[in-house]
């Protein structure tokens, strides 16, 4: 074992103890993928269930090769699923051939958008400026629309061909679920999540919650088979994935007749790239964070788009980060990506060997996965510091409304345009302190901010006579700045100040005294910067 | 607190909850039940249609309507007792939707009104004769919107989905278009009975499966049908207030009487909305063809195809209800539009009638 972890080390360029450890990490990675990839499938994206597991096969193995994070996980995602469900429902009917054709399409286009924002650098860049009270609103609004979406199922209920505002929907899902749904179903999806919940309280076995959730869920489910019948229970099953091999290549949908379907999937597939890129661009930049190290960005968008560009050629899922499993590898102490390779193996194994068990979970249990899923994503720890600022609850409460009452492309589009005005609004309202004719200006002096300063700057020269501009704590001043200041000084009614410059002058005195002391000779002042030579 | 009270609390407070939700559950089921087997109080209306049907609980089934037209007994399938109740429940729904003659809506109407938005939408304002509309010798009309006709249509293409509906997703297409509303869960009891009422429709009239009859739909009016003087807004008005302003009332907000619906609206919060078929600028031929069929009610088919047209083009520029996937922002403007047009309009409309409020239809208007 050890000569094969010495052979493996080189070309992955690992640093684990041993490959045992890496091989047992894949496993338990496998077992946690693996319900979430059926479940994302089957009741979010309408898709049957190999979709999902050839996303934590192939979209993880492509994302792990792609890319030298050593945390990087890939996978099948929720948001994502559920962009494709509510994309498609009013094209085709779920499950159908048109449907799956349909769902590779947008999964292809969507990998095609990406690769935009990868090769076009600026495109690439503007997913920086996406800030956190956006990416947390959309999160939480996205886990409210999961707990809704997957209120019927829960129920045993067909859900209904076409959307509607999700708020809407989730009342009379609510309702119809009260009234018509199967009693059964709604026993397996309550077990199924009530395990879950319990087992969460136990950290040792946080990790094994929606496995263990499943199973019970599966168990009771043949428990009332036994008793009532599979013919009264008429609880759906996923069925039989004994066809899943180890690839199945296929073809997305592009034809003269399927056009007008495909041209208004067009804003879906936006949604689906940039919810995409999101995701792994915020769960890159919190790993890295709490891991340590640095991984850039854009190694992370070019390998999901280069991943979503190949999976619809073999019926899977798109793919993005995950950070739920990343944080999973994070906390089990290993950082390789053999582990994280050998979790797609260790699922493919578990599919080719365990599909008959698979086969019979219920879909009200993975209905309920969802909704805890989705109930997850509403974390108060990370909702609560943007009630601190109420400029970021604004748009925090904006981004998480606009999943709600529009949809998620509009909520993409909303928290795009409020993270960038939001960082725009931020940079134009500097600080301005007025004390007697001194005038401070904490933060930018450009063409955005200038009307605030010039408005304060002449209420003060009319009371005073003369004003003296504070720039000690001003760091950034664009050319129209510089062209103001140069105008308020010819008038001669204006007079700047800069406590750095004399605080730098001060610094290099005591240096150059202590220089002086030490070795009788001067040093040379440092270089004055560009801003204070006013 | 320690942490282990305080996650034990969560858990307990979350298996109460959702206890409480099963438990809440359990008693709608039971509910449903009870009213599923209650003996069910038919309107005037489904007791005279389902009676000249002959609708009873028996092995075999002797359509009486069949053998009056054609002087032969076809025998059918009966029904039971459960079919026979499900069956009165539907035609109530077409002929009530919104269970006025009802003692509990909620009850006996299956909360069909927690699918409408408004309060004049009834199935029968469309399909009229409840679902079976008729004249004088029994023949069914064109263009009538026959229930039974649509129900043996079975699964059929739908053009502007290009899917194939069901007779159920037909049903859903009627709740979220024209009558502005939601869609009920397919598994939802309105759809059953009404479907269970549109069946027996069939039997009794003896349609045939994946047959196409004259009564079936729509008799869509295009604009090659006409004499291609274009649709016209002001021909369209002149018509309106002459043919149609004394049921529909002058902004044509309905009209009703003692509490009483007499004309729904075909504009206004209670009319179907923007994404309706009925609606003009989305599908142009589907309002004239239903008004050159089936109005003036006791004067079907006096109008012609581009009076017709006009009516419909005319009715369409009023304002209604946005539809729901127009999202927020157009369900607001139609909202502005449907509070501030209507007395605009009147104030408008005032001084061409010298200053006399000749009209007492806006107070009638509802």
């Amino acid at each position: 074992m050890k000569s094969l972890a010495a052979f493996l080390k080189p070309p992955l360029g690992q640093h684990w103890p041993t490959l045992q450890s890496n091989m047992l990490v894949g496993l338990t990675l496998a077992l946690v993928t693996l319900p979430q990839a059926v479940a994302f499938s089957v009741t979010l994206a309408g898709v049957p269930p190999h979709f999902g597991i050839y996303a934590a096969v192939w979209g993880v193995l492509f994302c792990t090769m792609l890319n030298p994070s050593r945390v990087f996980h890939g996978g099948p995602n929720t948001a994502m699923s559920a962009t494709i469900g509510v994309t498609l429902l009013p094209t085709a009917p779920p499950f159908g051939a048109e449907y799956m054709g349909y769902a590779l399409t947008l999964g292809l286009m969507a990998g095609l958008i990406q690769l935009t924002f990868y090769l076009i650098r600026p495109l690439g860049r503007m997913l920086d400026l996406i800030s956190e009270p956006v990416i947390n609103g959309m999160i939480c609004g996205i886990g409210m629309f999961l707990i809704f979406r997957s209120l019927t199922t829960f129920g045993g209920l067909p859900l209904n061909t076409e959307v509607e505002w999700p708020l809407w929907i989730a009342w009379h899902s609510f309702l119809a679920v009260l009234e018509v749904g199967n009693l059964y179903a709604i026993e397996i999806g309550l077990i199924t999540l009530i395990t879950c919940v319990i087992v969460q309280q136990f950290d040792r076995l946080r990790n094994w919650a929606i496995l263990l959730g499943i199973a019970a869920g599966t168990l009771y489910s043949q428990y009332l088979n036994a008793r009532v019948g599979l013919q009264n229970t008429l609880v759906e099953q996923i069925g039989n994935l004994s066809s899943v091999g180890l690839v199945l290549p296929s073809l997305p949908l592009f034809n003269q007749e399927s056009m007008p379907d495909i041209i208004s999937i067009v804003p879906g597939a936006f949604t689906l790239a940039l919810l995409g890129l999101f995701q792994t661009v915020a769960a890159m930049r919190r790993m890295t964070r709490k891991a340590g190290g640095f991984t850039d960005s854009r190694k992370a968008i070019f390998s999901d788009a280069v991943s979503n560009c190949l999976l619809p050629f073999l019926s899977s899922l798109p793919t993005c980060a995950s950070f739920n499993r990343m944080w999973l590898v994070h906390k089990l102490g290993i950082h390789s990506r053999l582990a994280i390779v050998s979790s797609a193996l260790w699922l493919l194994l578990l599919v080719l060997f365990f599909a008959k068990v698979i086969a019979i979970i219920p879909m009200p249990a993975m209905a309920a996965v969802i909704i805890l899923l989705g109930a997850n994503m509403l974390n108060w720890e990370d909702i609560k510091p943007h009630f601190k600022d109420r400029r970021e609850a604004i748009v925090f409460m904006a981004s998480f409304l606009s999943v709600l009452f529009l949809d998620l492309f509009g909520a993409v589009i909303v928290g795009s345009i409020l993270a960038i005005g939001y960082s725009k609004w931020e940079q134009a309202h500097p600080n301005i302190s007025v004390r007697g004719n001194v005038l401070k200006i904490r933060g930018n002096f450009y063409y955005g901010s200038l009307p605030l300063i010039e408005s304060t700057y002449h209420r003060v020269l009319e009371r005073e006579g003369s004003v003296t501009i504070d720039l000690s704590d001003c760091y950034y001043i664009d050319r129209e700045g510089i062209r103001w200041l140069a105008a308020a000084k010819a008038g001669q009614k204006a007079a700047f100040a800069d406590r750095r410059r004399q605080n730098r002058r001060e610094l290099a005195r005591a240096a150059a005294g202590k220089d002086k002391s030490a070795s009788g000779k001067r040093r040379d002042r440092p270089d004055r910067r560009k801003r204070s030579e006013f | 607190m320690s942490t282990v009270a305080r996650k034990l609390l969560s858990i307990v407070l979350l298996v109460l909850v959702l206890a409480g939700i099963y438990a809440l559950a359990t008693q709608k089921h039971k509910q449903r039940e009870d009213i599923r087997q209650a003996t069910v109080k038919l309107t005037p209306g489904c007791a005279e249609k389902l009676s000249r049907y002959g609708l009873v609980r028996n092995e075999r089934y002797r359509s009486p309507y069949v053998l009056q037209r054609t002087g032969t007994a076809v025998s059918l399938r009966g029904y039971s007792d459960e079919d026979v109740r499900a069956i009165q429940r539907g035609c109530n729904i077409i002929d009530d939707t919104q269970g006025k003659l009802a003692r509990d809506p909620a009850l006996e109407r299956w909360n069909t009104t927690r699918f409408i938005r408004g309060s004049h939408a009834s199935c029968d304002h469309c399909h009229q004769g409840i679902g079976d509309k008729q004249d004088a010798h029994g023949n069914p009309l064109k263009g009538s919107l026959s229930l039974g006709a649509s129900w043996v249509m079975a699964d059929m293409y739908d053009r502007f989905t290009g899917m194939l509906l069901p007779f159920e997703l037909r049903q859903m297409q009627c709740f979220i278009n024209s009558s502005n509303g939601y869609k009920p869960n397919i598994a939802d009891d309105v759809l059953r009975d009404v479907t269970a009422y549109s069946r027996f429709l069939s039997a009794a009239l003896a349609l045939k499966i994946g047959k196409h009859y004259d009564e079936q739909g729509i008799d869509e009016i295009p604009a090659s049908a006409t004499p291609k003087q274009g649709d016209d807004y002001v021909r369209g008005e002149f018509l309106y207030k002459e043919k149609c302003q004394v049921c529909h009332g002058r902004q044509a907000f309905g009209l009703e009487a003692n509490g009483q619906l007499v004309a729904p609206a075909l504009a206004g919060p209670n009319a179907w909305n923007t994404q309706s078929r009925n609606y003009f600028y989305y599908v142009s031929t589907i309002l004239p063809g239903f008004i050159c069929r089936n109005m003036p009610l006791g004067a079907e088919n006096t109008l012609s195809n581009q009076e017709c047209r006009d009516i419909a083009y005319y009715i369409s520029n009023l304002p209604r209800p946005a539809g729901d996937r127009q999202g927020p922002i157009i369900a607001l403007q139609h909202q502005a539009l449907m509070t501030f047009m209507p007395p605009l309009m009147r104030l408008m409309e005032s001084p061409r009638k010298g200053g006399v409020a000749a009209d007492p239809a806006p107070e009638r208007d509802k």
